[in-house]
């Protein structure tokens, strides 16, 4: 055995999980004062040894939010970063959603996107009716990055119906009446 | 640029690559702690996990 052989394989980017239980957001003050970081991992090694000892998303209580965002970006509209972008979304049943979350989740760290530079993480919301995915980007208004990583995430998920995307300033003026930019 | 340059400045890792290692890690990466108001939310370890730690959460 060559010490080669157990080299921790190094990703671009660090990446944070966040989590943000029922629980504590029954008690928060202000939105996303519950969210907490979890862990932070730089290599693929610790990226697996996260997400096999964790619950997949359709383990997860109804209401809970689980993050995965770069480093040092925080998962909320008032970071700088994230302040002038915007999400795209998809809404999927439990029986689809760990593999789609797993899949987002390995394009993401693989950086298998051309506009990767472009985003800030993905969210897996899982609410009673439906859980939902979501791929925060930080400039909305580069219409052709959003166009672009719509269509690589619906390639790599194999899913076909339309997605849309939501400019974070109009999801904050309009709750959720904000309609979507972008479709693809 | 030449092909190298880029594979080393980007590291990209496909899908069936990153998938070959993830029976290999099973452990939870060294100094992973996680507060005891959310493990059993999130966690699907064992209990007697060493890494549940019983601070107040902040």
């Amino acid at each position: 055995r060559t010490p080669a052989q157990h080299q921790p394989h190094p990703l671009e980017h660090s990446w944070t999980f966040w989590f943000d239980s029922p629980a504590a957001k029954a008690k928060q003050t202000a939105w996303g004062s519950s969210l907490r970081p979890i862990h932070t991992f730089s290599t693929v090694e610790d990226f697996w040894g996260l997400y096999n000892n964790i619950h997949h998303p359709s383990k997860l209580v109804t209401g809970a939010d689980f993050y995965c965002f770069k480093h040092k970006i925080e998962p909320k509209w008032e970071d700088p970063v994230c302040a002038n972008g915007g999400k795209w979304t998809i809404s999927c049943s439990r029986g689809k959603v760990d593999a789609w979350w797993l899949y987002t989740l390995l394009a993401v760290i693989g950086e298998q996107f051309d506009y990767g530079d472009e985003i800030c993480g993905a969210v897996v919301n899982v609410r009673a009716k439906q859980v939902k995915i979501a791929m925060w980007t930080k400039n909305a208004s580069n219409q052709e990055a959003q166009m672009s990583i719509g269509r690589q995430w619906k390639e790599f998920l194999d899913y076909n119906e339309t997605i849309g995307f939501i400019f974070h300033e109009e999801a904050k003026m309009m709750d959720r009446g904000a309609k979507d930019r972008y479709q693809v | 640029d030449d092909e190298y340059t880029n594979a080393a400045a980007s590291r990209k890792y496909s899908r069936d690559f990153l998938l070959t290692l993830r029976e290999q890690c099973t452990d939870l990466p060294v100094g992973f702690e996680i507060g005891s108001d959310i493990a059993d939310a999130l966690m699907n370890i064992q209990a007697s996990t060493p890494h549940i730690s019983d601070r107040e959460p902040f």
